[in-house]
């Protein structure tokens, strides 16, 4: 029993990261009707940017909140200068964009940064607890606690701020939106920076205990389209609700299916072929019906 | 009042579904499994011409056999990983690049009587075995080098065995792998370098352990590559008939360093051993995450982690950890008098400033580099096959590189394997380098006699 909660515990844990770039990918999507594929790498050049400012003596928490700043205003650009250019054409042009966002941005990190593993300080003490037997890491609490807030906010700024109403409109009906005098590009430049910001967090905290390299963001990428995709593209709680599912089911795989162990990915590529198939909305989207 | 948006459900499916074939193509990129398995069960040596001394056939080779050698210049081409979960090998560049910079600038390496300057041609796979190949097929057909160079990589190596073998007869030399496959005799162009065969690792260990703790129950955790299968698969050997016992293995994906479950689900099985035969950032994440589930197992770790920055990330788990090492330590103040350690030591200083010299990988770089020249200065003649037949027959070779006081680097016809002999070390965190245990360790001319015959003929 104490061995399953433990796993629980660690999918928990890397559920919370796969969460929150999923958050990032839905609002994304919302926004602009985009998979950015490029999501984890632009947290990934987030998270390096952490690393450059610790290196210049500047406290880990405020290098975090630098790169947050940084991320938001350049989420905010690359939707304007790169996105809206190709906003109306077809999505095999949008996914080839933001394919070629993953690759430019990924190489640009290591040639800037070095392909080195970076160490990033930790942003908090790395403790465990081991009550009855059950591992809890400080790793797990942050990662949780800083999903919870980063709903929380989300909650608050979508539900009860102007601009989030705004920014439900635009996601809801552009056009409509725009008619009423709600400035759209501006709400789309937004939901790419509130993207970038949530993603430079979670790439800060996950990488920390493990070493920042150039492919520190792959293979949590591939677990958070799983967790968009499962709880629905255009749903935030879908995906915070996903991603923790997405998480639990790795570590349980790993732990108790033996048949898929060498081929753990099979999970995330199993959970979005599954969802495709069965309820392309996602367990918590919503269904898109078409009138003819 | 339904949602009403054009096209858009159609076009958020389509767009799904190409996002899933990217994903899916990402991945299989990532996992690309070894080469095609040859049926040929040859021993060591099996494959010479009858009647003759030598390991290479020359007759069976049609390509121009001094390709890349120009005036006074040898190109040499190498493929490593630069980007990706790999490229912290790229330390192994810095440490090489050194080494040839440092011997041109003495006016080159001396074969038969003349002086050439090496030229290295490097090429990044990302690890990615099928780039490899692609650089592979770059340098030899148009880069035109003369041969092949520490090729990073056990499976990035297996893929490219066709291209190198007869008739083509590019030298692929000290491969960047302990695997065991480096001894098919069926591909005679490819050698392993210096590293520590992988089933040598483990047939050190296991003598460890029958020694110190004969009812070890072993844990194992393995990347879910060829080079993870290595480890697995001579372990597995070896423990038979023994009263060790491997009581739960795990695999990891090698394209990532994500190991936390898999040691969670081992820490569980209660083993009083644990075997990690990963490599990079997925080492010290194992033992990290050991540490923090309170397990306290003797620790034996893939020798291709010895390095101060994966030992520093591995915190305090990395404390008391074993593994092995066919080099000095550059960073053990122990080793700092040595002249080999204070030239490299300057050296990698000059030209590759950024370089952490106290780190093995580096050190590893160098020390292969210098084992090249070592095989060129042993050459009768420059070209293809008479540097490969030299490589198969080094004899008693010494202080080459950082390579240990007392080692002695031997291959023949019946040896494909270098790195034979090696030191059982120990990770000391308080000191921040390892420590040797024992004497130096030689296995000299076993190793294929220690692999599991499906492997080493895979």
């Amino acid at each position: 029993m104490a061995l399953f909660l433990t796993q629980l515990m660690n999918g928990i844990g890397s559920g919370a990261v796969y969460a929150s770039i999923a958050l990032a990918l839905v609002l994304v999507f919302r926004t602009t009707g985009i998979l950015n594929f490029a999501q984890g790498e632009m947290a990934l050049y987030s998270t390096y940017l952490v690393w450059f400012f610790t290196q210049r003596s500047v406290p880990v928490w405020i290098a975090i909140l630098l790169a947050m700043i940084i991320s938001f205003i350049g989420g905010a650009l690359i939707e304007r200068i790169l996105i809206r250019p190709v906003e109306k054409a077809s999505p095999l042009v949008l996914v080839i964009v933001t394919i070629g966002m993953f690759l430019a941005i990924n190489s640009i990190a290591q040639v800037q940064f070095g392909n080195d593993i970076k160490i990033l300080p930790r942003a908090y003490p790395n403790k465990t607890w081991l009550p009855g037997g059950v591992q809890i890491s400080s790793d797990t609490l942050v990662l949780v606690g800083v999903l919870l807030a980063e709903c929380l906010i989300l909650y608050v700024l979508l539900n009860r701020t102007r601009i989030g109403l705004a920014f439900r409109a635009v996601a809801s009906n552009p056009e409509s939106s725009r008619l009423a005098g709600v400035p759209v590009g501006r709400m789309l430049m937004l939901g790419w920076a509130m993207a970038a910001a949530i993603g430079a967090l979670a790439g800060a905290l996950v990488i920390a205990p493990v070493g920042l390299q150039g492919a520190s963001m792959q293979e949590i990428l591939v677990y958070s389209f799983a967790a968009a995709a499962l709880g629905g593209f255009d749903s935030p709680l879908g995906a915070v609700v996903a991603g923790l599912i997405v998480g639990v089911a790795g570590t349980m795989t790993t732990q108790y299916l033996h048949a898929v162990h060498d081929i753990e990915l099979v999970v995330p590529f199993g959970l979005i072929l599954l969802v495709l198939l069965v309820r392309p909305s996602g367990l918590f989207g919503s269904r898109r019906v078409e009138r003819v | 009042m339904t949602d009403v948006r054009r096209g858009a459900g159609a076009r958020r499916l389509r767009a799904a579904a190409l996002g899933v074939a990217f994903v899916l193509v990402v991945a299989a990129c990532g996992s690309g499994r070894s080469a095609p398995t040859s049926t040929a069960n040859t021993t060591p040596g099996g494959s010479s011409t009858p009647g003759s001394s030598t390991v290479v056939d020359a007759s069976q080779c049609t390509s121009n056999l001094t390709q890349g050698v120009t005036g006074d210049t040898i190109k040499i081409g190498t493929s490593l990983p630069l980007s990706g979960t790999y490229s912290p090998f790229n330390a192994i560049l810095k440490g090489e690049s050194s080494y040839f910079s440092y011997v041109n600038a003495l006016g080159g390496v001396t074969v038969a009587g003349k002086k050439y300057k090496i030229q290295l041609v490097s090429k990044d796979d990302a690890y990615d075995a099928a780039r490899t190949s692609s650089n592979v097929d770059t340098l030899i057909n148009s880069d035109k080098v003369f041969g092949l160079f520490n090729v990073v990589g056990t499976k990035n190596n297996l893929g490219i065995r066709e291209s190198v073998t007869y008739p083509n007869c590019v030298p692929d030399l000290v491969i960047a792998s302990g695997a065991v496959q480096w001894g098919n005799t069926q591909y005679p162009f490819m050698l392993g370098s210096e590293l520590v065969p992988y089933p040598d690792e483990m047939q050190v260990f296991v003598d460890y352990l029958k020694k110190n703790k004969p009812n070890a129950k072993i844990a194992l955790l393995y990347a879910n590559d060829d080079f993870g299968q290595s480890y697995r698969d001579t372990l597995k050997d070896l423990v038979n008939n023994t009263s060790l016992a491997i009581v739960k293995e795990a695999s990891y994906n090698a394209e990532g360093s994500d190991v936390k479950a898999q040691v969670t689900s081992l820490a569980a099985s209660k083993a009083d051993t644990f075997v990690l035969g990963g490599t990079l950032l997925a080492c010290p994440n194992a033992l990290n995450a050991a540490h923090d589930a309170g397990w306290k197992p003797l620790i034996y770790m893939s020798g291709t982690c010895v390095s101060k920055l994966l030992f520093g990330l591995g915190g305090d788990g990395a404390d008391g950890v074993l593994s092995v090492t066919p080099l000095m330590d550059p960073g053990d103040p122990a080793n700092a008098s040595s002249a080999a350690v204070q030239l490299y030591k300057n050296q990698v200083k000059k030209y590759a400033p950024d370089a952490d010299t106290a780190d093995g990988i580096v050190a590893y770089g160098w020390s292969t580099a210098a084992l090249l020249q070592k095989i060129l200065e042993s050459s009768p003649k420059l070209d293809r096959v008479s540097v490969m037949e030299t490589a198969r027959t080094l004899k008693d070779v010494s202080g080459v590189g950082l390579q240990l006081p007392g080692s002695k680097w031997n291959t023949n016809k019946d040896d494909w394997f270098i790195g034979e002999t090696f030191q059982l070390v120990k990770y000391n965190k308080a000191a921040g380098h390892t420590e040797k245990i024992g004497s130096l360790t030689d296995l000299d001319g076993k190793t294929a006699s220690l692999a599991p015959k499906s492997l080493l003929n895979s």
